[in-house]
C-alpha cells in the first residue's frame, strides 16, 4: 500500500500542500519554543536565565503545542475528508479497510516527516532570534548560547506525528465504515447538521478545560500579578477549540473554516488584551516603567504576534483548501445559469456569515481569558480594555477571510464549467 | 416555414496547442428547425460531445458562428451564461442535481440564479409532467437514478429554452428508466413543441428522433430522416468504411 500512498501523494500534490504547510509551520513554532528548553538545560546556564527560558517554553510553548496539535489534525482531517470519493473507488476495486488505513497512515507519515524535517532550519533560526531578543532585553544572561537539540526535535516531531496520526486514524475509520455504493453515489446525502457522541464529548472536554483554566486564574492566581497569564493565556485556546467544534450546526458552507477563524479571533483578542491589561495595571500601580519592563512588554508582544500569525496562516490555509475543493459544486451552478459574478457574490455572503459567527464565538472565547485575568490582576471583573484591540482583530479576520476566499474562488472559476463538473 | 432554432456555421474547435493539437470539430455547418428532435451519433472521439458543448454555449468555438433562436452566441462567460439562461437547457449523463436542496428547490434554482421570481406553480407543474409531483420535498439522494434524471429534465424545461441539449441522457440508466426518460423527451417535442438535440451512442435512443446526424473525425458524414433502430445501427457500423473510402 505504500507505493499506492506515494503515487497518491505525487498526483495530489496540491491537495497535500495544505497539510504540509500546517505541519511545517506548526513544527517550526513548537521547535522554536522547544529550543528554549534545550538552551535552558545546557551546562553552564545560570539559574535565573534557565528559569526565564523554562517559564517561556512551558507557558507559551504549552499554548503553541495545543494550538499546533489542533491545527495539524483539523487541516489533515479536511484533506482526508475531501478524498472520500477516491477512497470509495479504492474500496470498489477491492481495497480492504485495513489496506485503506495503511495507505492513509503511510501518506500521513510521509507528509508529516517531510513537514517536520523542513521545519528544522526555520525552528532553529527563529529560536536563535528569540534568544537574541531575550538576551537583548536582559532576561537571559549575555553568555547563554542558543542550543537546538533533543527537546526541540522531540516536541516538533512528536506533536506533528501524534496529532496527524490521530486525524488519519479517525478519517480512515470513517472511510472504511462508509459503504462503497453510498460513497460513490453522485447525489450523496448532505452531511447531517448534528453533533455525534465523539464530537459531543470533545466539546465538553475542551469547554471544561477552558473553564478550569479560567477558574484557576480567578482563584489560585488571584493577586499574583502577571503570573496569572500562565493559566489565563490558554483558557481562550481551549474554549475556542470547544466552541468551534459546533461548526456543523452553525455554518452550512465550509464549516472547516470556522475553527481557525474562531481560534485567530479568540487568541489574538484574548492575549493582546491580557498583555494590555497587564501594562495598564502596572501603570495604575504607579510604577514608573523601567527600560527592562518595556523590553519585556515588547518581547511578550512578539511572542503573541507569532502565535496569532500562526492562527492567521492556518485560517488562510484552510480557506484555500476548502474553497479550491468546491470547483465541481461551482461548476454545477454555472451549468444551470450562475454567472461568475453571481457566484462571487454568493461566496462573499458566505464569507460574511463565517466572519460573523467567528466574531461571536471568538469574542466569547477571548472573554474566558480576559475576565478572569482582569479579576486576578486588578480585583475587578470589568476590565479597563483598550477599545481598539477587538475591532482591529475583527477587521484583520474579515479582510483575510474575504480576500482569501474571493481570490481562490476567482482562480477556481477559471476552469471552464464543463471541465470542472465532468473532469 | 418553421423557425430556425439552432444554426452552426463553419464551426471549428481545436483543443490543445502546438504539437498536441487535436481538431475536435472541423467545419461543421448545421441548421435545425424549431420543434424538431435531432440525434447526433458517431464513434468515440468523433466530436459529438464537443459539438453539443459548443452549440450549447458551454464552450467557445475556435472559429465559426453559433446562432440560437436567431441570435449569435458571443461574449465572455458572464454574457454566455445570461444568453444560456434564456435560450438553452441541458441534460447530461450525470444528473448534476444540487445534493443539499430538495427536488422542488433544484427545479426553482435556474430562475433564482437568473434573478427572476421563482414560479413555484410552474415548477410543480413540470415535476408533475415528469411524474414526480409527489416527490417535491425529497432530496436527490432519496431518488433512483431514473427519477433524478427526470428532475434534471424538469429543471432544464422549466425555463422554456429555445433548444434543449441532452448528452447521453440515458447513459447511466437501466433499460426501463431509459425508456421512461426517452418517452419524456419525446413528449416534450411532440406535445410541447420543444426543440431537442441529443447526443447518444444508442441506436434505440436515436430511433426516437426525427433525424439523425452522423459525425466522424469532427465532420458531418451523413444524415438520416425518420430513422429506425436497424437502419441507424447498420449505418453506424459502416461509418468507418465511408471514412476509409472517402
Amino acid at each position: 500500500m505504500l507505493s499506492l500512498a506515494l503515487a497518491s501523494l505525487r498526483h495530489r500534490r496540491s491537495a497535500f500542500t495544505a497539510s504540509f504547510l500546517a505541519m511545517l509551520l506548526g513544527a517550526t513554532m513548537v521547535m522554536t519554543f522547544g529550543s528554549m528548553l534545550d538552551t535552558a538545560v545546557a551546562p553552564g546556564v545560570d539559574s535565573a536565565s534557565s528559569e526565564t527560558l523554562i517559564t517561556m517554553a512551558s507557558v507559551v510553548g504549552g499554548w503553541s503545542l495545543l494550538l499546533v496539535a489542533f491545527a495539524v489534525s483539523s487541516t489533515l482531517a479536511l484533506a482526508l475528508r475531501q478524498r472520500a470519493t477516491e477512497m470509495a473507488l479504492l474500496k470498489s476495486v477491492g481495497a480492504t479497510p485495513g489496506q485503506l488505513r495503511r495507505m492513509v497512515i503511510g501518506e500521513t507519515l510521509v507528509v508529516c516527516l517531510a513537514g517536520a524535517t523542513a521545519a528544522i532550519p526555520f525552528g532553529w533560526g527563529l529560536g536563535h532570534l528569540l534568544l537574541n531578543l531575550l538576551r537583548s532585553t536582559d532576561q537571559v544572561a549575555e553568555g547563554v548560547t542558543h542550543a537546538f537539540g533533543p527537546i526541540a526535535l522531540g516536541q516538533g516531531y512528536g506533536i506533528t506525528l501524534l496529532s496527524s496520526l490521530a486525524a488519519a486514524l479517525i478519517a480512515s475509520r470513517r472511510a472504511s465504515r462508509q459503504r462503497v455504493t453510498e460513497s460513490l453515489l453522485e447525489a450523496r446525502a448532505p452531511v447531517p447538521a448534528r453533533i455525534g457522541l465523539v464530537r459531543g464529548l470533545c466539546i465538553a472536554f475542551f469547554l471544561a478545560a477552558g473553564i478550569a483554566q479560567a477558574v484557576l486564574t480567578a482563584t489560585v492566581m488571584y493577586g499574583k500579578g502577571s503570573d496569572a497569564m500562565q493559566t489565563a493565556g490558554s483558557a481562550d485556546i481551549w474554549f475556542a477549540i470547544g466552541l468551534s467544534l459546533f461548526a456543523p450546526l452553525l455554518i452550512r458552507r465550509v464549516p472547516a473554516a470556522l475553527p481557525p477563524i474562531v481560534l485567530f479571533i479568540g487568541i489574538a483578542t484574548g492575549t493582546l488584551s491580557m498583555q494590555d491589561m497587564d501594562n495598564r495595571a502596572a501603570a495604575a500601580a504607579g510604577l514608573v516603567k523601567t527600560t527592562e519592563q518595556r523590553n519585556i512588554e515588547t518581547l511578550n508582544l512578539v511572542v503573541i504576534a507569532m502565535i496569532a500569525l500562526f492562527a492567521c496562516i492556518m485560517l488562510i490555509n484552510t480557506l484555500i483548501a476548502a474553497t479550491a475543493h468546491r470547483s465541481r459544486e461551482f461548476g454545477q451552478y454555472r451549468l444551470i445559469g450562475a454567472t461568475p459574478g453571481g457566484l462571487m457574490a454568493r461566496v462573499a455572503r458566505e464569507s460574511l456569515a463565517l466572519t460573523a459567527v467567528g466574531a461571536v464565538l471568538g469574542t466569547a472565547a477571548a472573554l474566558v481569558t480576559i475576565l478572569p485575568y482582569s479579576y486576578a490582576r486588578t480585583g475587578e471583573w470589568t476590565p479597563d480594555l483598550n477599545p481598539f484591540i477587538s475591532p482591529a482583530v475583527l477587521v484583520v479576520a474579515a479582510v483575510v477571510t474575504f480576500t482569501t476566499t474571493l481570490a481562490t474562488t476567482r482562480r477556481v472559476l477559471r476552469t471552464p464549467a464543463i471541465r470542472a463538473v465532468f473532469a | 416555414m418553421t423557425k430556425e432554432a439552432l444554426r452552426l456555421h463553419g464551426v471549428r474547435k481545436v483543443h490543445g496547442t502546438g504539437e498536441n493539437q487535436v481538431v475536435a470539430l472541423d467545419g461543421v455547418t448545421l441548421s435545425l428547425s424549431a420543434g424538431t428532435f435531432t440525434a447526433v451519433m458517431g464513434p468515440s472521439g468523433s466530436g459529438k460531445s464537443t459539438l453539443l458543448q459548443v452549440a450549447a454555449g458551454l464552450d467557445r468555438p475556435t472559429s465559426g458562428e453559433v446562432f440560437v433562436d436567431g441570435r449569435e452566441m458571443t461574449g465572455g462567460e458572464t454574457e454566455l451564461t445570461r444568453f444560456r439562461r434564456d435560450r438553452v437547457g441541458f441534460v447530461f449523463q450525470q444528473f448534476n442535481l444540487i445534493p443539499t436542496v430538495d427536488v422542488l428547490a433544484n427545479v426553482l434554482l435556474p430562475a433564482k440564479l437568473a434573478g427572476r421570481r421563482p414560479d413555484t406553480a410552474r415548477a410543480e407543474e413540470m415535476l408533475g409532467r415528469v411524474g414526480l409531483g409527489d416527490r417535491l420535498r425529497h432530496y436527490p439522494h432519496e431518488l433512483s437514478g431514473g427519477q433524478q434524471q427526470r428532475v434534471a429534465i424538469a429543471r432544464a424545461l422549466v425555463t422554456s429554452p429555445a433548444v434543449l441539449f441532452a448528452d447521453e441522457p440515458t447513459g447511466a440508466l437501466d433499460t426501463r428508466s431509459a425508456r421512461d426518460v426517452l418517452a419524456l423527451l419525446q413528449e416534450a417535442v411532440r406535445v410541447h413543441g420543444q426543440t431537442l438535440v441529443m447526443v447518444t451512442h444508442d441506436p434505440v435512443a436515436a430511433a426516437r428522433a426525427d433525424a439523425v446526424v452522423f459525425l466522424a473525425d469532427g465532420r458531418i458524414v451523413g444524415r438520416m430522416i425518420s430513422p429506425t433502430v436497424d437502419a441507424v445501427a447498420e449505418r453506424l457500423a459502416h461509418l468507418g468504411d465511408d471514412l476509409v473510402r472517402g
